[in-house]
């Protein structure tokens, strides 16, 4: 690649419209789009289509030069050489202009306002190459034909290694490439993008990434995104999420629906783990049970330090928080707890009935968000078990879902009519 | 399903339609609502049932596109129609809705002199708590107190009642159309529709659609919601209508600023009328001033792609705090002018608005009628006959207004 000789810079908004002349002098039609074909790194221009009322392309080969006063060909033009379309490829003003794609490189939803290209030339064979997409005001200011008053701002663009269309027109190759690229986004940064996305785009894109990303991804978003999507997908595949993410999140999510749509979810979803969240769900909103999850470690009290260490290995897969590991008898009664750090110091023989502290700070379901925070906060705890009048453990509250109701209600609104969202959540959220 | 869950269903995607129907009878709503009952009596209200029925069909397109694309206005206009386009389209909206929230201003300056508060207080003071509020706080519960305060304008139905009007000369007036190419009557002939049918409101309630999650499967329940919404919008300039027409312009009571309006609740609520008045004022004004800069703001960010969001920081999305913060200034500021008289800046802003009206219905039926956007949910063609006819007339009617202002002469030699 040691004579690649950049022959010339442009956008896509300086070409379109501009005439096409054969080589007899004839005007042959305007630039109305251009189709590339996207399958090594960078997507190249294959053909230029010259008419709106017309399809097919004149092949990127036959133009001879590209100017401000348009675009030449070598050759005289016959409608009868024109080529068709192909599959792998696409017409980026249609596919990209204007629309929104994800910036990988920045983690968000952009809009592209231009599209730079470069012409360039290679041993003997010239093409047309897609550089970036401009996302910035300057390209919105070009776009307008106002440029110069933004001439002193930067262009903002983005590469087209890290552009992600929502809409995949792309050979399977790049398809595999985008997968790649996705699956280095932190599940946040997805959520963030996902929320920001209408209801068609959502679906496609979670058919995208593959499943336990879009589970975690929905893990991490907000309640009433969560509530939208799963409304918004087909129930197979909402209750394959909701059974795969944590039990307390689905028993709130489900909460939201209507009855009658999160009974069909729960008998759609493997017995168990219904179970699990049927049993969350019938606590209020403002109890402690509200907040729990099932999901915490349990170890019988006759294990030695060992076989704990070997226990917590099955067990942590699911849990929470392996951090506090509670000490149970057969019943599930609560006996003791014990950190995993003072498991892992103990001699390997030891039992946990020797390890374990036996006067135990825990709540009942039925004390209010209030009480949990102040024994979390009062002790400097991760965890605080759950148990019934029988002492037996329901689950656990870890300090970060405290630490969400702590955290003063930020308006999270990405939208301006979110308010109607948001006073659906402060009625508690039935819609019945 | 059973009616039970037809009903729960109904419950969980209402909001969007019922509320942009309470924003819409807003300051400039009661203004325009009112001086036509005074001043012409019976006769617009045959324009104001049909702006009604127009509003209905605007609203349910608005409300349609949102739940099939899943997307706002301004979103629809930038990927179909290009940069330009949206630019243009992005100005009308801005000029319009500065307009409207000029008129807003309005309507809380009047209604706090109404209880005897300078507008040099009180604008400056409502106009930095919307901002702060806004910003700061849960806008939810703020909305449910200033619905419940336009519940107050229910008492013009009551008073219209009361008044006793000729219920036969109201139903001839509302079935026969009346016409005279005055500038007066065509200002206020516009004016009915541009305060009826807003831009702002278009964009409003497609993006509620959509913010509510509503899809198209559960779009025959938001049918609903909106045209119980349009209903009420009606129904209450009906009454306006008819309770001013019956007291003002039956006693030849010209009205010069909002609080005569106050009269024609005087057979309701006595001495008390004007205090009935200023808090449905006060609630209808704020309520949409609450909600106008915002909403603008999000449309034109949406459009150009600026970040947007009230969780955003303002290093974040500069723009958008930028253009939030300006319209509220701006839209205070020139009601602070002095010796300006509110209750026209209430009347010209909504003629305005009806001036502006016509670009957006346009690329809203464009949109709404292209297959490869709605699918099977595309206009019929019933439907595009009456969208654009409707924007055809309101084209000719501010045509009609540019050439009377200009030639006072021309129209009246015609008609």
């Amino acid at each position: 690649m040691n004579d690649l000789k950049v022959l010339g810079e442009f956008y896509f908004s300086q070409l379109s419209n501009k005439p096409i002349w054969d080589a007899k002098g004839r005007r042959i039609g305007r630039l109305y789009d251009m189709a590339i074909r996207w399958d090594s790194v960078s997507p190249q221009v294959t053909g230029i289509r010259y008419a709106k009322a017309i399809a097919a392309l004149i092949p990127i080969e036959w133009v001879v030069s590209w100017d401000s006063t348009g675009l030449r060909l070598n050759a005289s033009f016959d409608p009868l050489l024109t080529c068709p379309l192909h599959d792998d490829e696409t017409f980026i003003g249609k596919w990209l202009l204007d629309k929104q794609i994800i910036d990988l490189e920045g983690s968000r939803l952009v809009r592209v306002n231009d599209i730079s290209l470069s012409w360039v030339s290679h041993e003997d064979h010239q093409f047309m190459v897609l550089v970036a997409v401009d996302i910035g005001v300057r390209g919105l200011f070009r776009r307008l034909g106002v440029e110069f008053l933004l001439s002193r701002i930067e262009n903002k663009f983005v590469g087209c290694q890290y552009i992600k269309p929502i809409e995949s027109r792309t050979s399977s190759l790049q398809l595999t490439r985008e997968k790649e690229q996705l699956r280095q986004l932190h599940p946040a940064d997805i959520a963030d993008i996902i929320e920001e996305m209408d209801y068609k785009q959502r679906a496609n894109f979670l058919d995208v990434l593959d499943s336990q990303q879009a589970i975690d991804a929905l893990t991490e978003m907000e309640l009433d995104t969560q509530v939208e999507m799963i409304n918004q997908m087909d129930e197979d595949r909402a209750s394959d999420i909701l059974e795969e993410m944590p039990a307390d999140q689905a028993a709130d999510i489900l909460g939201e629906l209507s009855s009658a749509k999160s009974e069909e979810l729960l008998r759609l979803m493997e017995s168990d783990d219904a179970e699990d969240v049927r049993e969350l769900m019938q606590y209020e909103d403002d109890t402690a049970g509200s907040l729990m999850t099932t999901e915490y470690v349990g170890l019988p009290f006759w294990l030695t330090a060992e076989q704990a260490i070997v226990e917590i290995r099955r067990l942590a897969p699911e849990a929470e928080t392996i951090y506090y590991l509670y000490v149970v008898d057969e019943q599930e009664i609560l006996e003791g707890v014990l950190s995993l750090r003072e498991l892992i110091i103990a001699s390997p023989e030891t039992p946990l009935k020797e390890l374990m502290h036996s006067k135990i700070v825990k709540i009942s379901p039925y004390d209010d968000h209030e009480k949990v925070t102040d024994i979390i906060h009062k002790y400097g705890l991760l965890a605080v078990p759950v148990v019934n009048d029988r002492d037996q453990v329901l689950g656990i509250i870890t300090v970060d879902d405290v630490l969400e109701l702590l955290m003063p209600e930020r308006p999270h609104v990405e939208s301006h009519t979110n308010l109607i969202a948001r006073r659906r959540q402060a009625k508690g959220g039935h819609s019945e | 399903m059973n009616f039970k869950e037809r009903f729960a269903l109904f419950f969980a995607v209402m909001g969007p339609g019922i509320v942009t129907a309470f924003a819409d009878n807003d300051a400039g709503g009661i203004a325009t609502y009112a001086a036509a009952g005074a001043k012409y009596g019976y006769s617009l209200i045959f324009t104001m049932l049909i702006s009604t029925v127009l509003l209905a069909i605007a609203q349910e397109i608005s409300a349609r596109t949102g739940a099939v694309t899943g997307r706002g206005l301004s979103d629809l206009i930038r990927e179909h129609y290009g940069v330009k386009w949206t630019f243009f389209a992005m100005s009308v909206l801005l000029i319009a809705n500065l307009g409207t929230t000029v008129s807003e201003f309005s309507g809380i300056a009047t209604s706090f002199e109404i209880f005897g508060i300078t507008k040099y207080i009180s604008v400056p003071a409502m106009a930095a708590l919307i901002w702060w509020l806004v910003i700061k706080t849960d806008y939810g519960k703020i909305e449910k107190i200033l619905l419940l305060l336009c519940l107050s304008f229910f008492s013009y139905v009551i008073s219209g009642i009361m008044v006793k009007p000729p219920w036969p000369e109201v139903l001839v007036h509302s079935i026969t159309p009346s016409f005279s190419g005055t500038p007066a009557f065509l200002l206020m002939a516009i004016g009915v529709i541009g305060t009826t049918i807003t831009p702002w409101g278009q964009f409003y309630v497609q993006s509620s659609v959509v913010d509510k999650g509503i899809t198209a499967q559960d779009y025959r329940y938001t049918r609903w919601d909106v045209l119980i919404g349009t209903f009420f919008t009606g129904f209450i300039a009906f009454f306006i209508i008819v309770s001013t027409a019956a007291t003002l312009y039956a006693h030849k009571i010209p009205i010069e600023t909002a609080k005569d309006v106050a009269l024609a609740l005087k057979p309701l609520a006595g001495e008390y009328a004007s205090l009935l008045f200023g808090f449905g004022l006060l609630g209808a004004s704020m309520l949409a001033a609450f909600v106008l800069p915002l909403s603008t703001a999000y449309a034109v960010c949406e459009a150009f792609g600026f970040e947007h969001g009230i969780s955003k920081s303002r290093k974040e999305a500069p723009v958008f705090f930028g253009l939030y913060t300006v319209l509220i200034v701006l839209g205070a500021a020139v009601v602070l002018w002095p010796h300006l008289s509110l209750y026209h800046v209430m009347l010209t802003t909504q003629v305005v608005n009806g001036v502006l009206l016509p670009p957006i219905l346009i690329f809203m039926v464009l949109i709404a009628s292209k297959k490869s956007i709605m699918g099977e949910y595309a206009n019929t063609r019933f439907f595009n006959v009456i969208a654009w006819t409707f924007t055809a007339v309101l084209i000719f009617l501010t045509t009609l207004l540019l050439v009377s202002t200009l030639f006072p002469n021309f129209l009246t030699d015609i008609f």
